[in-house]
């Protein structure tokens, strides 16, 4: 009887030949190229393009930030997304903290509510949170009744309603995001300190929520670009007069098809969405470094 | 102490999950109402308004979601997992970079990439392809990240020894593609498709741009709709249109079941 | 294998559903959306179908400043080839050549409207109806009927009325009337105006911008008193509701509505045959009945009813305050960035 001995230098090639490779990747690069890298090149390029004059002109980016509208608006903007990303990760904590502690059957319940909404669609969330703020919604009408109060609590075409029908648009992926980040803690570190005979509320604050930290800032770092970026719930819920970026963007586009400067507000917007995911990325790298050390290579 | 926080725990847990729940309920509740306004008086509901949705201002833009929808998560499904494999499988010089620049879409808001797409086909001439054309294609630059993402993982996994087993059995590189790899990676490939459809499907930012009057989508007619009024048929549109996501998803889940990929194992 | 088999099939149907088999000729109609869209379908679009055979796709993206705006920024090709505006984008069309010229010649009834409405509009523009700003009020919870814009003002509608937003063409009429009512003018000095909307701004609910929206605040008793439309005013009457209507004592501003052909429109011929069949007799009378609207026929049976409250003739029209709609034409922008701050700022 021999015994084989295989000697496969590597993972063994399906395809011998490297042109292969690039066949493959062929298809995905044409689409990329041509529908994201040389759009994206010529708006960054059109926003220093003036259309009445030649050459490179900054006329669109002077606009911007001169004519007060649009500060407002970038304001605006940042404003409405941290409140969003802080409400969405409060909200997010307990959802997380149980989906990533416990087991069985009721889990998977909490999971699918947890997710399904974001199936549901943005339209049908907003329209339902339109429909429980309006003057003569929900909310409304049961106050009103109840004789509680006298005339309509202004709930919705404001910045209120913007926050909590954005809040809820990406609670699924604070929740999901939060969920990844707590299973990463330790759970042993719990129930040491309860061992130890610490009180609930005490390892909450000593040891869960300082681990916590992180998970914690890159979810509000999550909630918080895509709150800037969100369309159509500022739109519906904000009403006319609650312009964010993406709204201002929308009607340069639409109407006024000043290509130069929509192009200069897709900017501020992008680089608005980059700074925060770098400073979420910089955070996350020194939060890592500073939990090694403090958990001592215990896990 | 220790019972308030539990009970605190509990009922912060139930409170959101009645935040997450309670606009479906009330759309819900709505699209059965017979004025519109939510009311929990089940003897008073009525289904007319899911009449109002045959009509064809609905049902084409229904439609032209679905075959757009269709396209992108074939196309984007094909493509993303060519790529998928070459990158993850391969492992070539480099190829770290063209993974990030196969997932770098995701890093631009959807609103600018649709601004991006409007202006270049405006430049350049090519405005005929808005409409279903450039909304194929924006779809797919939209959810191809998410499909080389999930392949990937699939890949990942893969464990090549079964590879050598086939090779030392006396398979050729097809065989070994289309009877080892493919099945493995099978649940990476349908997540990645039901993924790209369901967001080629509810997509709004980036389709705001690329539509045109006779050819949109079922999201973006909805919502020019709610800037004018706030019928009830509204309600029943969004309804239709949420189970009828849950009916693909499901569907794909029995073709192929990906609740595997979420549990991190094998069925 | 049959996954294989399952995946062309859906390939192929969808390419197969893609290509789009040949068809009529078309037309692409601009004009509002939500229960306006039910109204025109009915009274105007489905009949003109069935008459010619066109296929009508119904563009409804867009107030009349808002799809000016889109003509004049793609000169004149904006993607519709007939658009519902007013007589003021119509003037300042032509002047910046982006709206096609209309004439007897190629549009026979043109000829059968009044020339004294059809001047307001110049020769961009077919204007299909007549309507005013009229005073809205619920009978039921105002003793009185209000006889004065003013009343907007008073302290007894505190939170009690809505104002549109700048793309409704209510708000600069607003401006105007307040205007001409504080010692400024309809075009010239404007800021007697800007300043007295400010203060019914404060007293306001918000802002909207479609008359839908805007009438559902007065249907269900949020709102006790707003501006609106004459015609649409008379719809909500007719439907029962405690509500009126009235030319204040101060007068009124008319909307002369138009419908106008840009000029790189691609369906040019099925245009002109829509606004020939949409200013017909028996179109006109159908437009007036069903939205309750003026029209510039005059030749048309007009029910008794209409006659008394819409404008219906040169006497009505001429009894109205008109601007100078080429100058409101051309300030509107810079009205639009006053609008914004110095009345919605100000706003609650």
């Amino acid at each position: 009887m021999t015994i084989i001995a295989l000697e496969m230098p590597g993972k063994p090639r399906v395809f011998a030949r490297g042109w292969i490779r690039f066949l493959g990747l062929s298809p995905a690069t044409c689409l990329l190229v041509f529908f994201f890298a040389l759009p994206m090149g010529m708006m960054i390029g059109m926003s220093f393009h003036n259309p009445s004059s030649q050459g490179v002109s900054l006329l669109s980016y002077s606009r911007f930030f001169t004519d007060g509208l649009s500060l407002l608006g970038f304001w605006r903007t940042t404003l409405m997304s941290s409140l969003v990303a802080i409400s969405a990760t409060l909200l997010a904590y307990p959802v997380a903290y149980y989906l990533a502690r416990s087991r069985g059957r009721w889990r998977s319940i909490v999971f699918a509510i947890a997710l399904a909404p974001e199936l549901a669609g943005v339209v049908l969330r907003t329209y339902g949170w339109l429909i429980i703020l309006e003057d003569r919604g929900f909310i409304n009408d049961v106050l009103l009744h109840a004789g509680l109060i006298s005339s309509p609590l202004p709930l919705s075409k404001n910045l209120f309603a913007v926050v909590i029908g954005l809040t809820h648009v990406v609670l699924p992926f604070a929740i999901l995001s939060l969920t990844t980040s707590i299973q990463g803690i330790d759970d042993n570190l719990e129930r040491a300190a309860q061992i130890l005979g610490a009180p609930r509320h005490a390892v909450v604050w000593h040891i869960l929520l300082p681990l916590s930290v992180p998970g914690l800032i890159s979810s509000f770092l999550l909630s918080f670009t895509m709150a800037a970026s969100a369309y159509a719930t500022p739109a519906l819920l904000g009403g006319a007069s609650f312009k964010v970026l993406a709204t201002m963007i929308s009607e340069q586009v639409l109407f006024y098809i000043d290509w130069s400067f929509a192009a200069v507000m897709a900017n501020a917007l992008l680089i608005l969405m980059l700074v925060i995911s770098y400073a979420g990325i910089r955070f996350e790298a020194g939060c890592r470094q500073k939990y090694q050390s403090v958990a001592g290579g215990m896990k | 102490m220790n019972r308030v926080i539990s009970a605190l725990f509990w009922c912060a847990l139930a409170l959101v999950i009645a935040f997450i729940a309670l606009p479906i309920v009330v759309v819900f509740a709505a699209s059965l109402s017979p004025t519109g306004d939510v009311t929990f008086r089940p003897w008073e509901w009525t289904v007319k308004w899911y009449f109002d949705l045959a009509s064809e201002r609905w049902l084409g833009p229904f439609w032209l979601s679905v075959k757009i929808a269709i396209v992108v998560s074939v196309v984007s499904g094909a493509i993303g997992t060519v790529a998928a494999y070459v990158v993850a499988y391969e492992k070539f010089a480099g190829s770290e970079v063209v993974m990030a620049a196969l997932l770098s879409p995701l890093s631009v808001p959807q609103i600018v990439k649709g601004v991006a797409v409007v202006l270049f086909l405006s430049v350049i001439g090519l405005q005929p392809l808005l409409g279903t054309p450039a909304l194929i294609a924006g779809h797919c630059v939209l959810a191809l990240p998410f499909v080389v993402r999930m392949v990937a993982t699939s890949i990942a996994n893969f464990d090549c020894n079964l590879f050598r087993a086939g090779q030392i059995l006396g398979a050729n590189q097809w065989q070994r593609i289309r009877f080892i790899l493919l099945p493995a990676i099978k649940p990476g490939v349908l997540s990645g498709v039901t993924f790209a459809f369901i967001i080629s499907f509810n997509n709004i930012p980036l389709s705001v741009f690329l539509v045109r009057p006779g050819e949109t989508t079922l999201p973006i007619t909805v919502i020019n709709y709610l800037e004018y009024s706030l019928d009830p048929v509204m309600a029943a549109v969004n309804v239709a249109s949420m189970a009828f996501i849950l009916i693909v998803i499901f569907s794909f889940e029995k073709l192929g079941g990906f609740s595997a990929q979420l549990h991190g194992g094998s069925k | 294998m049959g996954r294989t088999r399952l995946i062309f099939t859906v390939s192929a149907f969808a390419v197969a559903a893609l290509a789009t088999p040949l068809r009529a000729e078309t037309l692409v109609v601009n004009s509002y959306g939500g229960p306006y869209e039910a109204i025109i379908r009915k009274a105007i679009i489905e009949p003109f179908e069935q008459r010619t055979g066109i296929d009508v796709v119904y563009d409804p993206v867009g107030s009349a400043s808002q799809d000016y705006a889109k003509i004049k920024a793609t000169r004149g090709r904006p993607g519709f080839d007939v658009v519902v505006m007013t007589a003021s984008q119509s003037l300042q069309g032509c002047k910046d050549g982006v709206l096609e010229k209309l004439d007897a010649n190629s549009i026979p009834n043109l000829a059968k409207l009044s020339r004294r409405m059809t001047e307001t509009a110049g020769p961009c523009g077919a204007v299909h109806e007549v309507q005013y700003m009229s005073l809205l009020y619920r009978t039921d919870k105002l003793a009185t009927p209000p006889v004065s814009w003013s009343a907007l003002a008073s302290s007894d509608l505190a939170g009690r009325v809505v104002l549109p937003t700048f793309q409704n063409t209510m708000a600069i009429y607003l401006v105007e009337m307040f205007s001409l009512m504080n010692g400024g003018d309809l075009v010239d000095n404007l800021a007697p105006g800007f300043r007295a909307v400010a203060v019914i701004a404060k007293q306001s609910i918000g802002f909207e911008q479609s008359s839908a929206i805007l009438e559902s605040y007065i249907k269900d008793g949020t709102v006790w008193a707003m501006p609106f439309w004459s015609g649409r005013a008379q719809l909500l009457v007719d439907s029962g509701l405690p509500v009126d209507y009235v030319k204040p004592k101060e007068g009124t501003i008319p909307l002369v509505a138009t419908l106008n052909i840009p000029i790189g429109a691609e369906h040019k011929d099925a245009a002109r045959k829509f606004i020939d069949f949409f200013l017909e007799k028996t179109s006109q009378e159908a437009w007036v009945g069903g939205y309750k609207v003026g029209s510039a026929r005059t030749d048309i049976d007009v029910p008794a009813a209409v006659r008394a409250r819409q404008i219906t003739s040169d006497a009505d029209l001429n009894s109205l305050h008109l601007p100078n709609l080429t100058t409101v034409a051309e300030r509107l922008p810079k009205w639009a960035e006053q609008w914004e701050r110095d009345v919605v700022a100000h706003a609650n």
